[in-house]
């Protein structure tokens, strides 16, 4: 009988910890979260139901010291050549069972992956922040604080901008940078967080990438607000509210790298966020295949079942071929940031550019193929009972984050089409 | 400019009589729905259900098509088809909930009180409701896919229930029928409704018989959460013998009735289309990108995706407004149950539903995280209309019956 594990991963690629990790997070998913995610989007405010999951997950199985240095009690996997496809595979599987319990997930690591990756790991601040991640077993969240009110995700076009609309301030001032400024939808807020990686200038206005600056913020400090979480039309295991930051005081060295380095290295969160992107879309189909393929076999259409009609065969089609073809790119662009020996730097122009047209792709797909499988499923589509209608809430706004689809658009026909204009 | 005035239709077609009714309607949906929206939500007892007893009893869109007599709107020839759009489509602007009730009602009394279908013992049963001041509401049942309950099948479609005669005497309009079926799913409100049209099979043939939720023998699931349309608090009937009153019987006016029903529904899509390109107005006027003060509109990219909404809006309403003028019109296209017009029908509110769908995801892309949130109220339109498509008539079915009518197809 066939299942989601016939769909084609690039078997040279898997991580010699895949079957572990997959095995664990797909029963944790079966049996913490599938459950129970019918009532997750009442629960879109409280989390009462989505917390424990969450706890089980995080802090228990210990999948939020993931990045951290072994030496401080973290997995190891910032300096691992599988942390790409190791990451795609965890986020793949849990959002089988709920995408946005993948972003929050994979959010939480993103503002690490700038202290803890190879080859940029600044050990003081994985030091500073590694108890509070790894030395605990209730779930830890953080967050990255970078779109603002007034141009939305203008900020992560670096390419154009470089920073210049920022308006988030980090002002020196002896040993301290004092932070001001408001920030708009990071997921992981709303209380969620209690970690902030900061997107802040030195300079408003500027477009030198030295003024660029990344700067942690732990979110229990004087000045940081943070706002109730927004409602939405799904997506109810991420929280997103506003974050305003009034004189917020942190160490100096709380900043991740320092001039240009924040700069160029948040173009590698780009790209993380962009490969994670294409895992919580194909979790999500992998889910909607399963659940498409039971309804088509339990009615019937002109006496048979409803696969076996040619017309909707036709279709049922084309979703398996979209799943087989995302996921395969999935764990190529997952390679693709693993080996930069191969393809290049994670932060690179190109692998920017390539991540995003993956992530395009894939989110297209996606949004799709769950469109299609409600339309054959007729009348029984919305029900929120058939867990097909939550997947295709889900997925819209993981098309439209980071930056949204017409900034993908541009920095993909930046870089093939070398444009100088856009 | 109103989208009415950006968008137009033929106007040769939209008489006085429409056009006061749209004032009355547009009146209605600014002051009881939208006034209230932000703060309510969809918040079914403090903003869907006054709203619509407002629109649907007060003002009379909920007894439109019954006779003056029995204290309807006496809109009862079919001209009432391009009125019930122009009331339709701005209902579905205010909410696209609300609009679909809206629609399974005045679907269903088309089937009986627009001429030459006056079925005078079905108006005197259902006028007590209609035309009371109660709010009553109704669904439609229509045949779907099956689940191996055996009630036979009409256009490749298995009904959900059948009916049979309990009396000796030859059936007619207005008879009394037994009606059986099991999980029977509702277009809406199977848990708000007051009564049902079911389209069921009668000793071969299509039939259509009218059940009171009152009625004995019937009982209703919990209601069932779904992806949108809150006014409509749905749930699966389940029908044992239970006591309904015939409609007709036969295929024309089997058709006739999904001819209006889908024009109705069509419309409903229109106006939530036309909300979504207003809201999308809104946000290009206002948000700026690339730094620099480039207004969001005026780029070339949006500018371009927002042309295709807007084409979406023109096309939609003036095709919207011609099937209901071809149903307006027996006389020059044939009546609403020839299978020409149902074709057309099907082919209007597939057009319709999947182009609003489009322009409203579109919006979403160009809204990004803004359309997704509640707070600008463009997801809830994304969400109902999705609703809408997927219930009206499944892709595969309504392809099939497109393909049966345009190519002649025999087997299928």
């Amino acid at each position: 009988m066939r299942s989601i594990d016939d769909f084609t991963r690039p078997l040279e690629y898997l991580s010699p910890l895949d079957g572990y990790l997959g095995e664990i997070t797909r029963a944790w998913a079966e049996r913490e979260v599938m459950p129970l995610r019918r009532g997750f989007d009442e629960d879109w405010e409280d989390h009462e139901t989505i917390e424990p999951a969450f706890k089980s997950l995080m802090g228990e199985l210990g999948f939020q010291r993931f990045f951290f240095p072994e030496d401080m009690g973290g997995f190891g996997m910032g300096h691992s050549d599988y942390g790409g496809v190791g990451g795609f595979r965890v986020c793949e599987e849990i959002s089988r069972a709920d995408s946005a319990m993948g972003v929050a997930f994979a959010v939480m690591h993103w503002p690490l992956l700038m202290i803890c990756k190879e080859p940029h790991v600044n050990r003081r601040l994985c030091a500073e922040f590694a108890p509070m991640f790894c030395q605990t077993e209730e779930p830890v969240f953080a967050a990255n604080a970078m779109t603002e009110p007034q141009g939305g995700s203008d900020i992560e076009n670096l390419d154009l901008l470089k920073g210049s609309t920022i308006q988030t301030t980090a002002t020196l001032d002896g040993d301290q940078w004092v932070i001001n400024g408001h920030k708009l939808w990071p997921t992981n807020s709303g209380g969620a967080a209690k970690l902030f990686g900061v997107v802040c200038t030195t300079k408003p206005g500027s477009s030198d990438p030295d003024d660029f600056a990344f700067i942690f913020c732990p979110a229990d400090l004087p000045g940081v607000t943070q706002g109730k979480p927004y409602q939405k039309a799904g997506m109810a295991a991420d929280k997103n509210s506003d974050i305003w930051f009034d004189n917020v005081r942190v160490p100096v060295w709380y900043r991740a790298h320092g001039p240009g380095l924040d700069f160029l290295y948040f173009k590698e969160m780009v790209s993380w966020g962009n490969v994670l992107s294409l895992a919580f879309a194909s979790g999500a189909m992998l889910n909607i295949f399963e659940l498409l393929k039971e309804f088509c076999e339990e009615t019937t259409f002109r006496g048979k079942p409803l696969k076996e009609n040619d017309d909707v065969a036709g279709v049922l089609a084309d979703i398996a071929r979209d799943i087989e073809i995302t996921r395969i790119v999935g764990y190529q662009s997952a390679r693709m940031l693993d080996r930069p020996d191969l393809y290049g730097d994670n932060w690179s122009d190109e692998i920017v550019a390539k991540c995003r047209a993956y992530k395009c792709f894939a989110c297209d797909k996606a949004v799709e193929i769950s469109g299609k499988a409600l339309d054959i499923m007729g009348p029984r589509g919305s029900d929120r009972a058939r867990d097909i209608e939550k997947h295709w809430r889900d997925l819209k706004i993981v098309q439209l984050w980071l930056g949204g689809k017409q900034l993908a658009q541009m920095e993909v026909a930046r870089w093939f089409y070398e444009c100088e204009t856009l | 400019m109103k989208y009415q005035e950006l968008f137009p239709v033929p106007v040769e077609w939209v008489q006085e009589t429409d056009e006061q009714m749209a004032q009355t309607v547009s009146q209605w949906a600014e002051a009881e729905v939208k006034a209230g929206r932000l703060e309510h939500r969809e918040d079914y007892d403090t903003l869907l259900e006054p709203a619509m007893r407002k629109l649907m009893v007060d003002l009379g869109l909920g007894s439109m098509l019954m006779p003056d007599g029995s204290g309807g709107g006496g809109m009862t020839t079919p001209d009432a088809a391009v009125t019930a759009v122009v009331c339709l489509e701005l209902a579905g602007y205010a909410d696209t909930g609300i609009g679909f009730v809206c629609a399974n009602t005045l679907a269903l009394q088309s089937s009986f009180a627009i001429e030459p279908n006056v079925e005078a013992a079905v108006l005197e049963e259902t006028a007590p409701l209609f035309c009371s001041d109660g709010l009553n509401l109704a669904g439609l049942v229509l045949p779907g896919y099956g689940a191996g309950k055996d009630h036979g099948a009409f256009l490749g479609m298995e009904y959900q229930a059948s009916c049979k005669n309990t009396s000796d005497q030859e059936l007619h309009a207005g008879a009394e029928v037994e009606v059986t079926g099991t999980s029977v799913r509702p277009q809406c409100c199977g848990a708000n409704g007051s009564l049902f049209g079911i389209v069921c099979g009668l000793d071969g043939a299509p039939a259509l018989a009218i059940v009171p939720s009152t009625a004995e023998g019937l009982k209703a699931s919990e209601p069932f959460l779904k992806t949108g349309l809150a006014p409509s608090i749905n749930a699966d009937l389940y029908l044992d013998g239970a006591g309904g009153t015939l409609v007709f019987r036969g295929e024309e006016r089997t058709l006739g009735l999904l001819s209006w029903y889908y024009m109705a529904c069509a419309a409903v899509c229109a106006g939530s289309l036309l909300a979504s390109y207003e809201i999308l107005k809104e946000w290009g006027d206002t948000r700026v990108i690339k730094g620099k003060g480039q207004v969001f509109k005026e780029n070339p990219l949006t500018a371009a995706l927002m042309g295709e909404v807007a084409g979406r809006c023109g096309a939609i309403r003036i095709l919207v407004f011609s099937l209901a003028r071809m149903l307006a019109r027996p006389d020059l296209y044939g009546p609403a149950g020839s299978p020409h017009i149902f074709a057309t029908a099907t082919s209007v509110f597939k057009q319709a539903s999947r182009g609003a769908m489009l322009g409203i995801d579109n919006a979403m892309e160009l809204m990004a995280s803004a359309g997704y949130a509640t707070e600008w109220n463009l997801e809830r339109y994304w969400r109902d209309v999705k609703t809408i498509e997927t219930y009206v008539v499944p892709e595969t079915c309504a392809s099939v019956n497109m393909a049966r009518h345009y190519y002649g197809l025999k087997a299928l």
